[in-house]
């Protein structure tokens, strides 16, 4: 490598890194992606009515009031005790409904047991407003419990008779082809989770592209790409831009996975209470375990690694040629779009991958370069490809990579020197089938 | 010695320079003219090697021009090419350090250069807060300081005021001093007068006139009698063979004739009025300028 290009790519990424703004960015970054992190910290110390009680009044025309306290009673202390703030309290009144309809209290909920020779027990529920959601859950699945009693008491059913009618399936699921076993409602967890972890790369594609193509832009703006390219070739020129951008975007993948760090460790207390995760995060990551997600990352990680660095070359490389092609930066901006768009498809792409099982446009969206990315390893997580489909989208990707470094530059170099809108396309097209290089 | 042999240049159909050859010596200073869309930027294209020609060849000192070689080639362009985001410092570095110096040896004659155009308090500045003029001058800096053996020049001089052209050009003869083949373009006549001995008109790509200056002028043929006096007979001089026309300048009046040999008629004419100047002067680079690209464009 000569050292003007290692120059040009010193100072192109002290530009990127010895800014205001950058350090600014990453501020502003670190603090959103922490106190993201800790929401429910932030929302209890900043306080609020989390101590309101409901009161379930019960009309008991079935004869069933005991049991259906119990099973209320039984239902919120097992959530209180997986800290949820569900405070219930519950009575029975031998008023009429009309009276109680009409004195009821927005924290009051009137419950009506009748009843039934069809459904053993029917219930009418009354309130004010709407019930909050955990509320009427535990609501129902006491009514279905006390009901499920009634039922067994009445048809002389016992508990492990009813256990095992009501059990699930036992399925020994067995998948012959290796790449494909995975469980089937990994597309369910695929699409809570996996947005989530592709965003950040969406995000850098966006950064990089706009980076790369600013850089050429200015350069060109302010002419001092015609004293720079009569120094270094314009592939040096264009490889230490897409070089640096990389570096660039890298560093500040590797940053936000370090803010996240930080934030699940003030989540937890690491210092004082030991390593343990938040209920929720737990939750997740128990499901993920269970459902073989983390199994499968560990083989896709470093191919999806693979394919991430690759695409931002992809990217870079194409945004730099698009930028060489423009006069100005309102210029690049419009040209910029598709590219943003391809990205943007890829993502939605991943996301929905889930809702198009065995697609084989799908399969084939996952090979084309700039949805590569995005979708492969979305689809080998959800176990529709296997890991040589990831390797075959690699492989595409650097042939790829190979054409439009061997016929963009072509462009690149007429491109920079382009100052005029004037047939652009034709020179360019020109260019492209130039040789000369 | 920079070398310009036959070249000529295609876009498209257009023929943006056709069979243009120069040479200019080390320590010469020359100059390319030509009005807008001539073929001068092309030609310097070519010269700095971002662009290749058709037909033809450019060499310095007898080399082809590659990446090593334009380590020793200076260029300002005419319009400025400067990095506004950086600071002067950076801006001088990022410059010297494409032409292949290295950074310390490039801080060191920073300093110099900044001190001469008495400007060594904006090292730090960024560009975008310079003046235009101040601007100028880093341009020339980023253009010298690799001590090229061949400068080109594209109006060097826009927006200096003249105290600061006097020191650009002092510089200027200073490389020339030293050595240097420089290549002045400019719209400004009298900068080309005052600095080139040798030139080049083009017009849309092609040389019209080409050559040493003086032998330009004299082959112009049209020359100006400058007259100051009393009774003199206009009349009579405007219908003279050979006189192209009158006219007053600066309270003188100026008889711009055909060659040479109508100048005794003029001062027969004149001698028995009271005249206290009589003057056979060259056309002025600018009266060739017009009228060779004039008459092209008619």
């Amino acid at each position: 490598m000569s050292r003007k290009f290692l120059y040009l790519t010193k100072v192109s990424l002290r530009k990127k890194f010895k800014t205001k703004w950058f350090v600014i960015t990453n501020i502003i970054l670190a603090v959103v992606l922490i106190l993201l992190l800790n929401i429910n910290s932030i929302v209890s110390f900043f306080g609020g009515d989390f101590d309101s009680k409901t009161n379930i009044i019960v009309i008991d025309n079935a004869d069933s009031y005991d049991l259906f306290k119990q099973n209320i009673d039984s239902y919120a202390s097992s959530l209180n005790e997986d800290e949820e703030n569900l405070k219930l309290t519950i009575e029975k009144s031998n008023k009429s409904i009309e009276e109680l309809e009409e004195a009821l209290e927005d924290d009051e909920i009137l419950i009506e047991l009748n009843s039934d020779n069809m459904e053993y027990l029917t219930a009418k529920i009354t309130s004010n407003k709407k019930i909050d959601t955990l509320t009427y859950q535990v609501i129902s699945q006491s009514l279905n419990s006390t009901k499920t009693t009634i039922g067994m008491a009445i048809n002389n059913i016992d508990a492990t008779t009813l256990n095992n009618i009501s059990s699930p399936i036992t399925i020994n699921r067995v998948v012959l082809n290796e790449d494909n076993n995975v469980d089937e409602n990994m597309g369910l967890i695929m699409s809570s989770v996996f947005p989530t972890i592709i965003l950040p790369f969406f995000m850098l594609t966006m950064i990089l592209i706009q980076m790369v193509g600013g850089e050429i832009c200015e350069e060109k703006t302010t002419r001092s790409m015609e004293i720079i390219i009569s120094n270094v070739s314009p592939k040096q020129h264009l490889m230490s831009k897409i070089l640096a951008s990389n570096i660039f975007v890298i560093v500040q993948g590797l940053l936000l996975v370090v803010y996240a760090v930080i934030g699940l460790l003030i989540s937890t207390n690491m210092l004082s209470s030991g390593m343990s995760l938040p209920s929720e995060v737990t939750s997740i990551f128990d499901s993920l375990v269970s459902s073989g997600f983390m199994e499968k990352l560990i083989y896709v990680i470093p191919l999806t690694l693979i394919l991430i660095v690759l695409s931002f070359l992809a990217y870079s490389i194409v945004a730099g040629i698009l930028a060489s092609m423009t006069v100005n930066m309102e210029d690049f901006s419009q040209l910029q779009t598709p590219l943003v768009f391809l990205s943007l498809g890829g993502y939605y792409l991943a996301m929905m991958a889930g809702m198009f099982n065995g697609s084989i446009l799908i399969r084939i969206l996952s090979y084309v370069p700039f949805l590569s990315s995005f979708v492969s390893p979305s689809l080998y997580m959800m176990g529709e490809i296997g890991l040589i489909d990831i390797v075959i989208s690699i492989i595409v990707l650097i042939a790829f990579i190979y054409l439009i470094l061997h016929f963009g530059i072509r462009v690149y170099k007429v491109g920079i020197l382009n100052y005029s809108n004037e047939k652009v396309w034709s020179k360019l097209f020109k260019a492209f089938k130039s040789k000369d290089v | 010695m920079l070398e310009v042999k036959h070249i000529t240049k295609y876009y498209g159909n257009n023929k943006a320079v056709s069979d243009l050859s120069f040479t200019v010596k080390d320590g010469e200073i020359f100059g390319l003219l030509g009005e807008n869309g001539a073929g001068k930027t092309t030609t310097f294209r070519i010269i700095m090697g971002l662009i290749e020609a058709n037909k033809g060849e450019v060499l310095l000192d007898g080399d082809k021009i590659d990446y090593n070689l334009t380590d020793k080639i200076g260029f300002v362009t005419e319009e400025r090419s400067l990095l506004t985001k950086l600071t002067v410092l950076e801006q001088l570095t990022f410059y010297g350090v494409l032409k292949g110096l290295d950074e310390r040896t490039i801080e060191k004659d920073i300093d110099k250069w900044l001190e001469r155009f008495e400007i060594t308090s904006y090292k730090d500045r960024k560009i975008k807060e310079l003046s235009k003029g101040n601007q100028q001058k880093i341009q020339f800096i980023s253009a010298i300081i690799n001590h090229p053996k061949l400068l080109i020049l594209d109006e060097p001089f826009t927006g200096l005021d003249p105290i600061n052209v006097k020191l650009m050009k002092d510089a200027i003869y200073e490389m020339q001093k030293e050595g240097c083949s420089i290549i002045f373009s400019s719209h400004q006549m009298e900068y080309i007068e005052d600095f080139c001995e040798k030139l080049v008109i083009l017009v849309k790509g092609h040389p019209v006139v080409s050559g040493m200056l003086k032998d330009i002028k004299e082959d112009f043929g049209i020359k100006n009698i400058m007259l100051r006096g009393e009774d003199l007979p206009l009349d009579k001089i405007e219908k003279t063979k050979g006189v192209l026309s009158v006219s007053k300048v600066r309270g003188e009046i100026e008889v711009k004739i055909e060659d040479k040999s109508v100048a005794p008629k003029i001062f027969a004419l004149v001698k028995n009025s009271n005249i206290t100047k009589y003057d056979v002067v060259e056309p002025t680079l600018n009266e060739i300028f017009i009228a060779k690209v004039g008459g092209i464009h008619e």
